[in-house]
């Protein structure tokens, strides 16, 4: 599975945590690799191995200079492609120099992200085009958050739909997801109370899976919520009227532990103060972190923070604040890892089972026939979510037609 | 509010080396699933899935009308008295769908709360909306298109 990542671009920054040119360092750990990102003077970004090719020091200790980073210890420096440029202990500086490179990997940044991909360079894909990471800015909103599960563990939650009416059920006015300001007022929310009962279909599509939850509408119609997921580990949540769009990227940081990067953005339009200011509060997909930190302040050593009185009198089904949390508590009570032999799936599971077998499959074909794996490519990533109503008879990819397309300047399909 | 956590709790959630010492004990497989063909395409995959590891899971054809379920032994049953007892039925078609049988079967599994889940193989061409119509409104989980890989898969999972 570490192979296949290593064929995608993957989020590892947000442009914040590297300001400006000159700026210090940061760790990042990212595959089980420990890696520093750099941003020189000059404005180049560099990802290398953290560790100094001397005697392993960690380079977050160093001085950012001209050029690229010093260590600390003896002075060694590197470029920004990890290069040794100067070992001032040695004689013939240059010619030792040669053979000193961190192992280093290419740091882009597209939208407000910064992207790294950790493969073999000569089969490097197509920069990323993700459709939040590259509207205008003002149209986007990215965060993060520490999730202490495996990212498999986290992304299987963010695919299945049969969870959403339980989970996040409740809600400061009984209303659930109505009474969240990222959320409320949709038509949608409206079909979603009216039949708590969903049916799902899932799909086949080029970059992964289409996952549409089905719920009564007027006579003869459906009102269906269809979540995309894409190889490796990014899905999108279907739109409610004109709320931003979500979705999220699970990035691996070992086994145990993940990054979750949430994010909203409107194909079309800047998002609203109020919208923003909500999100850095951790309305919605979003977090409410320890300040300086990327870990939630609802955390497993503080149990959340659950109301066992909310959770009784219904308010909050779970107990637990916000979407996110309520999420990565229950993920991250599995354990690091969910031993996946003891668990009992029953047929609603299927789009689970079936994402299951679709990694495992990419994971085999790449191994057994250097086969390139599905989702690193533009035409499977220019997606949307899809939220709409149609006749109860029609196969919802025909209906919703190029409404998955994500094409600038064109709305979002919703209700 | 919140309540503190008391000094006899387990104040940390799971570690992976707790998760290791997890009390182990044999999983039952589930109470019962049935795996209904509805079609001579769907047939020959569930006659081949089902020489799998199956715990309690039956494979069956229909009669025309859903009426009765036919072993893969030819042996005719009520369809009715076959799914009483039974926790989840798998419906498996493809385009040649033609008989009302999957709304009998689906009709009933629904007067008894039964879990239902649908495959909708993909034997030649894109998929027909007739084909569609037939299992959607009856299946409460829909793969569109499955394989016989997709079939093995779920009855593993759900351990049948
Ligand atoms: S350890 Fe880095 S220069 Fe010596
Ligand atoms: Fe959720």
């Amino acid at each position: 599975m570490g192979k296949l990542f290593r064929r995608y671009w993957q989020p590892v920054l947000h442009t914040d945590e590297l300001p400006e040119d000159g700026c210090p360092p940061v760790r990042v750990k990212i595959l089980s690799e420990r890696l520093i990102a750099v941003r020189t003077p000059e404005g180049e970004y560099g990802l290398m191995d953290e560790f100094c090719a001397h005697r392993g020091v960690s380079m977050f200790f160093g001085r950012v200079e001209n050029g690229g980073i010093r260590c600390p210890y003896h002075g060694w420096k590197y470029n920004a492609d990890g290069q040794a440029i100067e070992v001032p202990s040695e004689l013939n500086n240059s010619e030792f120099c040669k053979n000193v490179k961190l192992r280093s990997y290419p740091l882009v940044k597209v939208g407000d992200l910064l992207w790294a991909y950790l493969g073999e360079p000569k089969m490097q894909p197509p920069l990323p085009t993700w459709e939040f990471a590259t509207v205008p800015s003002g149209q986007t909103f990215t965060s993060k958050r520490l999730q202490e599960s495996n990212w498999l563990q986290a992304l299987e939650g963010g695919i299945d739909s049969s969870h959403v009416t339980w989970l996040h059920g409740g809600g400061p006015t009984g209303a659930g997801l109505e009474a969240d300001p990222l959320f409320a007022g949709a038509k949608g929310n409206q079909y979603n109370k009216g039949d708590v009962k969903p049916s799902f279909e899932v799909v086949e599509n080029e970059g992964g899976l289409l996952i549409g939850a089905r719920r009564n509408a007027e006579e003869d119609h459906y009102y269906w919520r269809v979540t995309p997921w894409v190889l490796p580990n990014f899905t999108l949540v279907p739109p409610r009227g004109d709320h931003p769009v979500h979705g999220h990227f699970w990035v691996p940081i070992d086994d145990e532990n993940c990054w979750a990067w949430s994010f909203d953005y409107h194909p079309t339009r800047d998002l609203k103060e109020a919208e923003v200011a909500a999100m850095k509060a951790g309305a919605g997909v979003h977090s409410k972190n320890i300040p300086g930190t990327y870990r939630p302040e609802a955390n497993k050593d503080n149990d959340y923070l659950i109301n066992r009185d909310k959770q009784k009198t219904g308010e909050l089904f779970s107990g637990v604040e916000g979407i996110a949390i309520q999420d990565s508590s229950l993920q991250e009570s599995m354990g690091p890892t969910v031993d996946r032999t003891k668990e009992r799936l029953v047929a609603t599971d299927a789009g689970i089972i079936k994402a299951r077998q679709k990694l495992r499959r990419a994971v085999e074909a790449l191994r057994d026939h250097g086969t390139e794996p599905m989702g690193n490519v533009p035409e499977h990533q220019n997606i949307r979510s899809v939220a709409i109503v149609l006749p109860a008879d029609q196969p919802f990819v025909e209906g919703i037609g190029d409404g998955f397309e994500a094409r600038a300047g064109v709305r979002q399909t919703t209700v | 509010m919140t309540t503190p956590i008391s000094v006899s709790a387990c104040a940390r959630a799971a570690t992976a080396e707790e998760a290791a010492y997890r009390i182990d004990y044999p999983l039952a497989y589930a109470r019962s699933t049935r795996v209904v063909a509805f079609d001579e395409t769907a047939a020959k995959t569930v006659r081949s899935v089902s020489d799998g590891p199956w715990g309690k899971a039956q494979f069956y054809t229909t009669s025309d009308s859903g009426e009765e379920l036919i072993t893969l032994d030819g042996e005719r049953r009520p369809m009715a008295m076959e799914i009483e007892h039974s926790d989840s039925v798998i419906m498996v078609a493809t385009n040649s769908i033609v008989s009302n049988a999957a709304a009998a079967v689906g009709v009933a599994c629904r007067e008894r709360s039964i879990m239902t889940a649908g495959l909708l193989l993909l034997d030649a061409g894109a998929l027909g909306g007739d084909a569609l119509s037939a299992l959607r409104p009856y299946a409460r989980i829909l793969l569109v298109p499955a394989d016989e890989e997709d079939l093995f898969e779920l009855l593993k999972g759900i351990r049948a």
